[in-house]
């Protein structure tokens, strides 16, 4: 058969793709479960982090998730529910529009939403080293603690901000991130959706 | 040794040929990954895999190739190899997969995979390919690496996530932007065209020739570097 002719080109075209897909939908088939549970940890170990529940590795963090944690039976989204050093807390599942793509959140609070227990970031599409530190422990342990009076914590993002934690734990607010103005609105604006969720009282 | 084809590939693409400062491949991802040490290595090595398999695999396929799919192929194959990558990637280093997220997928639109199986894959035998690859690979990797470890250095204070710069250093945010490694790419092209260029002058320089002619000998040489 000629090289150049079109039955060959079809012929050779249709092989090839056939071939890599193929190996290609065995990997993905092969790592399913693994994925699976990587995805598994990776909410169970934000659920843990945001309620301040420590733990050491892998094995440690199901194990601990399947003793402390209860996952509660919320229509809409996934919440949580747990007593940790004898407060009862809420954790909520909350996602919103950031600058670039969905940013989504578990977040810790007590039922009546007025002390935020913790914050951790399941997912986030921000520009990395600008709003991609969202997800950097100095910048999550200001929400750690934090009180929030009426269910609001005040986000200080762009001119206000100063860039550097704020320690004060009294005073409902947190400071945003430099260069990454929008991002910390949005996300401002995420948290005070989840401690929404939370006053509502729908995790039971 | 010193005169072999893998050496000779090994010194074109780290240095006399280099993807990054003389072919100005691969730009765009340079710009996005360089302002963080790990993430710069992370993205350098599946650059460098991905490389070097596609190049391979395209060689040793050359002979079945119809010229008329020759780039459609191309596709399928460096798609094949990042997408595979992406999958590894995702089972087995999840951490990782996280805090690249869409740049893996990028590495498709890569110019450097395709420059090579252009320029060297389709006229070469497949292991000399995935040598050439490899070293491709290597030779973005350096450039990369020295241009983070300045930004991240400068943009964090920070070198592989340790704080090198005291306390009180104030960070540069332009760093952390992408428009900082313009900056550098430019002067790593201007140092090692200038370094390049100098040796060239010494090399061409023979006790006969008038001593006006140099300058103007070195010029064509670095002119055609350019233009190829």
């Amino acid at each position: 058969m000629k090289k150049d002719s079109t039955l060959y080109v079809v012929l050779f075209t249709f092989i090839v793709c056939a071939v890599f897909v193929v190996v290609l939908a065995v990997a993905n088939e092969g790592t399913k479960d693994l994925v699976a549970a990587n995805k598994q940890f990776a909410t169970q170990s934000a659920v843990l982090g945001a309620l301040g529940i420590p733990y050491a590795d892998a094995a440690e963090a199901s194990a601990k998730y399947a003793a402390e944690v209860t996952e509660a039976k919320t229509t809409d989204y996934r919440s949580w529910k747990a007593i940790v050093e004898g407060t009862s807390y809420a954790a909520v599942e909350q996602s919103g529009a950031g600058l670039w793509g969905t940013i989504t959140i578990i977040l810790a609070a007590t039922a009546d939403g007025e002390n935020v227990r913790g914050v951790r970031v399941l997912a986030q599409l921000e520009t990395p080293g600008l709003g991609g530190r969202i997800e950097e422990p100095w910048f999550l342990g200001q929400f750690e603690g934090e009180k929030s009076p009426g269910g609001k914590v005040a986000m200080k993002a762009g001119a206000e901000a100063s860039g550097k934690a704020d320690a004060d734990k009294a005073n409902g607010r947190v400071e945003g991130i430099s260069g990454a103005t929008r991002t910390s609105q949005a996300f401002g604006s995420i948290v005070n959706a989840g401690l929404e969720r939370i006053k509502a009282g729908g995790v039971k | 040794m010193k005169n072999s084809k893998a050496y000779m590939v090994l010194k074109d693409n780290l240095w006399t040929n280099n993807p990054i400062f003389i072919q100005i491949l691969g730009i765009c991802s340079t710009l996005a990954v360089t302002n963080n040490v790990r993430n710069t290595l992370i993205m350098s090595a599946g650059v460098t895999f991905a490389t070097a398999l596609s190049s391979m695999t395209l060689s040793a396929m050359k002979d079945l190739l119809p010229r008329k799919v020759r780039m459609i192929i191309q596709v399928v194959v460096m798609s094949f190899y990042v997408i595979l990558l992406d999958i590894l990637l995702r089972a087995y280093l999840p951490d990782v997969s996280k805090q690249l997220g869409p740049y893996v997928g990028l590495i498709i639109t890569n110019c450097i995979l395709m420059g090579r199986a252009e320029a060297y894959a389709a006229a070469n035998t497949p292991l000399m390919s995935l040598w050439d690859g490899l070293t491709s690979g290597l030779g973005y990797m350096a450039v990369l690496v020295a241009i983070s470890i300045i930004r991240e250095i400068l943009g964090f204070g920070t070198l592989l996530g340790i704080r090198v710069m005291p306390e009180g250093f104030v960070t540069w945010t332009i760093m952390i932007m992408a428009p900082s490694a313009f900056f550098f790419v430019a002067m790593v092209m201007w140092w090692a065209k200038t370094v390049q260029a100098k040796g060239k002058v010494g090399q061409g320089a023979k006790p006969a020739a008038p001593a006006g002619a140099q300058p103007a000998a070195a010029t064509t040489v670095a002119n055609k570097e350019t233009s190829k």
